[in-house]
């Protein structure tokens, strides 16, 4: 071989070893995306967490992926349709898991030590699986409560320490807190699950159920009671109780309005509280909550429960998986519930004294011990919560005198859709 | 042998046709003929089709479809004309207008619903506060709240983005009419009218027909600023067919179903594209023929 070939094949060598190594280096890229990364109360922490596990695994990179809150499951089914999901997700997991969008997590959650397993009740990881198989580690959670604004409360010549605890009593105090420009609350209309959430706990407040036991059968209007609720709620708009445009408002509406202290109460989890705060520093310490008024004793209320996911596409869910885990720790999970008001699932975390501290959140764990876990279990959740509960709701607030025929067509309609599966 | 090269010469064409049209087209065609839950596909043959012809929200979107096009596109040509007629009067500070016309129209549309959405809000909105402050309202005004109103502001958004370009096209046909045919109508005695309706209008004929018929093509097609504004409701008052296609596919989930949509809306924007090569054909024929 001439030299000038040496030469060059020498080179060559080089090169390909240099580029080998330079692709061996290339740390992993996860992708991290959830409904609340553009959540300014929660920005600080996500951003504390990945830093500090990229320190701890300097060959993980975690690459947040910033979605409007309404524009999240379109964006995740549109990037799993092209097999290109982030690696980590957090969905309403049935409906993911149905659609073949998720990874089962059964393998990694096994390998893992008993002790740490324990931290999450079965009843919990039941809500996780999907055919059995387990698609979600549980990482904070909401539960619904209402919350009131005690110098409107005051105002309106009520007292506080004895809010209403019945449909009756709400009502009456909803006629004292409004006025001229400015209303009790405000009734959720717009086109995202929150609505769904909201009339959900209304219905269960009054004893009636949305569904039968194993989803296979809507039950909005065939259950007088949950009729009777539907009508209670939506009514306040009619009644001037609730500020106008329902049907345009959403999560962010709702807490924007209390925030100006345009309504005085609102149903919501504890997070909203934290969002108030942050549009209008001046509502810090002015609200306080309560459990939501019902018509039958023990009434549960709604607990959102918000998993982390590993997407069906991802091609290093080992990593994902152990950012899972350091995302899930007690440290996360406490800062979590103290900066954002998130409230943590962890069993080992219940009686911990910084979760203690906080008498408000304490409460609403006390609220939380009598909640059903949502979302609800069934594949197409996610289109019946955001869509067809939705219409029917905005198409009740448009004609009200109609409300008993638009919920038994939403019972019918869902009658076929719940078996077509 | 000439033949030969000639399609040699169209193959990196027709190559790159089918790869961006072609392909993703019949990729539509073969989804729509399939259950896709996610990632399970299942071939269903024509059920998607079925179903959706004979489900009353595929007809209610066809008819918003219609009236969103139809009024959208009636008021484009309208103040389009107006404002070309005006711009083409002018003899000052025509160029800072235009600039000024054409402003909405070069705003991408998603950012231009979105500012209106802010402005439409019914509590904290400019357009109420200013309808307030002049009494015009007494209470706040849920502009996207209520069907009608829904539609009318989705309308008016895209009157408001839509009119620059015809506009353009008008104020292009404008200036290419000979002058000597106005002054030949001042001497005649003819007065403003008369010299929009025997002069303008027949030179502009064939390209208000041919605007109007792009105008259709394009409006019908359009998500951007209902998706923005109202997502298609409430209550579905403004669920036009393309959201009704992209709340069935991202919302709902099913893909068969928005690709069956998909095809069917194709169809229609074809009926008005075959219409349109019609015109330019004989559009053709007429100017060899002089």
């Amino acid at each position: 071989m001439k030299l000038r070939h040496r030469v060059r094949a020498l080179a060559a060598g080089v090169l390909i070893a240099l580029s080998g190594a330079a692709i061996a280096q290339q740390p992993i890229v996860l992708q991290w995306q959830t409904a609340n990364l553009t959540e300014s109360q929660y920005e600080p922490i996500w951003k504390k967490t990945i830093a500090e596990f990229e320190a701890a695994n300097p060959g993980i990179k975690v690459e947040p992926v910033l979605v409007a809150r309404k524009d999240h499951w379109t964006k995740f089914v549109a990037a799993a349709q092209a097999r290109k999901a982030p690696c980590i997700v957090s969905v309403d997991l049935t409906t993911a898991a149905y659609n073949g969008y998720l990874m089962p997590l059964d393998k990694y959650w096994n390998a893992e030590p008993a002790a740490w397993r324990k931290a999450w009740s079965d009843d919990m990881l039941k809500a996780m699986k999907w055919k059995g198989q387990l698609y979600g580690l549980p990482i904070w959670g909401g539960t619904y409560a209402e919350i009131y604004n005690r110098d409107l409360v005051t105002k309106a010549g009520l007292d506080p320490a004895k809010p209403p605890k019945t449909f009756d009593e709400y009502v009456a105090w909803a006629k004292k807190l409004s006025g001229n420009d400015h209303w009790a609350t405000a009734v959720l209309g717009g086109k995202t699950d929150t609505t769904t959430r909201v009339l959900l706990t209304w219905i269960w407040a009054n004893g009636g159920e949305a569904f039968n036991a194993d989803m296979t059968e809507a039950t909005f209007a065939k259950n007088p009671k949950s009729l009777e609720a539907i009508k209670t709620y939506l009514g306040l708009v009619r009644q001037g109780l609730a500020a106008p445009a329902p049907t345009t408002t959403n999560y962010l509406e709702q807490t924007n309005l209390y925030a100006q202290g345009k309504i005085a109460t609102m149903r919501n989890a504890y997070w909203a509280i934290a969002k108030v705060v942050g549009d209008n520093p001046a509502m810090a310490g002015k609200s306080f909550v309560t459990p939501i008024p019902a018509n039958v004793p023990n009434a549960p209320t709604l607990a959102t429960v918000t998993a982390s996911s590993i997407s069906a596409s991802c091609p290093n869910p080992e990593a994902a998986w152990k950012f899972i885990k350091f995302d899930a720790e007690k440290k996360w999970a406490i800062e979590r519930a103290k900066v954002a008001n998130w409230m943590p699932l962890r069993n080992d975390l219940a009686d911990d004294p910084a979760i203690k501290a906080d008498p408000m959140l304490a409460q609403f764990v006390q609220i939380g011990t009598h909640a059903r876990s949502y979302p609800l279990p069934h594949p197409l959740w996610a289109d019946i919560a955001a869509n067809d509960v939705v219409d029917a709701v905005q198409k009740a607030l448009l004609a009200p005198e109609k409300t008993d025929e638009i919920f038994r067509d939403l019972d019918a309609r869902l009658a076929k859709k719940l078996k077509d599966i | 042998m000439n033949r030969r090269y000639g399609y040699l010469f169209l193959a990196p064409t027709l190559a790159f046709l089918g790869a961006v049209i072609v392909v993703p087209l019949g990729h539509a065609f073969w989804t729509s003929l399939h259950r896709v839950r996610g990632l399970n596909v299942a071939f269903v043959g024509l059920a998607n089709y079925q179903r959706i012809l004979a489900d009353d929200a595929f007809w209610h979107s066809l008819g918003i479809s219609v009236t969103f096009t139809g009024v959208s596109v009636g008021l484009h040509l309208l103040l389009g004309l107006a404002l070309a007629l005006l711009l083409d009067e002018l003899r000052f500070a025509r160029t800072a207008l235009r600039i000024a016309f054409l402003t909405p129209w070069m705003v991408a549309p998603a950012v231009g619903a979105t500012i209106w959405l802010w402005l439409l809000e019914p509590q904290f909105g400019v357009v109420n506060f200013l309808l307030r402050a002049a009494h015009v309202v007494t209470a706040p005004v849920a502009w996207l709240g209520e069907p009608a109103t829904a539609l009318a502001a989705v309308i008016a958004v895209e009157v408001w983005r839509g009119v620059p370009f015809v506009m353009l096209l008008m104020l292009a046909g404008l200036q290419t009419i000979p002058a000597e045919q106005y002054e030949a109508a001042a001497i005649d005695g003819a007065g403003a009218w008369q010299r929009f309706r025997f002069v303008t209008w027949p030179n502009l004929r064939y390209l208000v027909v041919v605007a109007s018929t792009l105008d259709i093509i394009n409006t019908i097609r359009h998500y951007d600023i209902i998706g923005v504004m109202t997502a298609g409701g409430p209550a579905g008052g403004t669920e036009a067919l393309p959201v009704l296609l992209y709340n069935t596919a991202f919302r709902s989930n099913r893909f068969g179903d928005a690709a069956a949509i998909g095809v069917l809306l194709l169809l229609l924007v074809l009926a008005f594209a075959i219409f349109y090569v019609k015109l330019a054909k004989l559009d053709r024929l007429e100017t060899s023929s002089r």
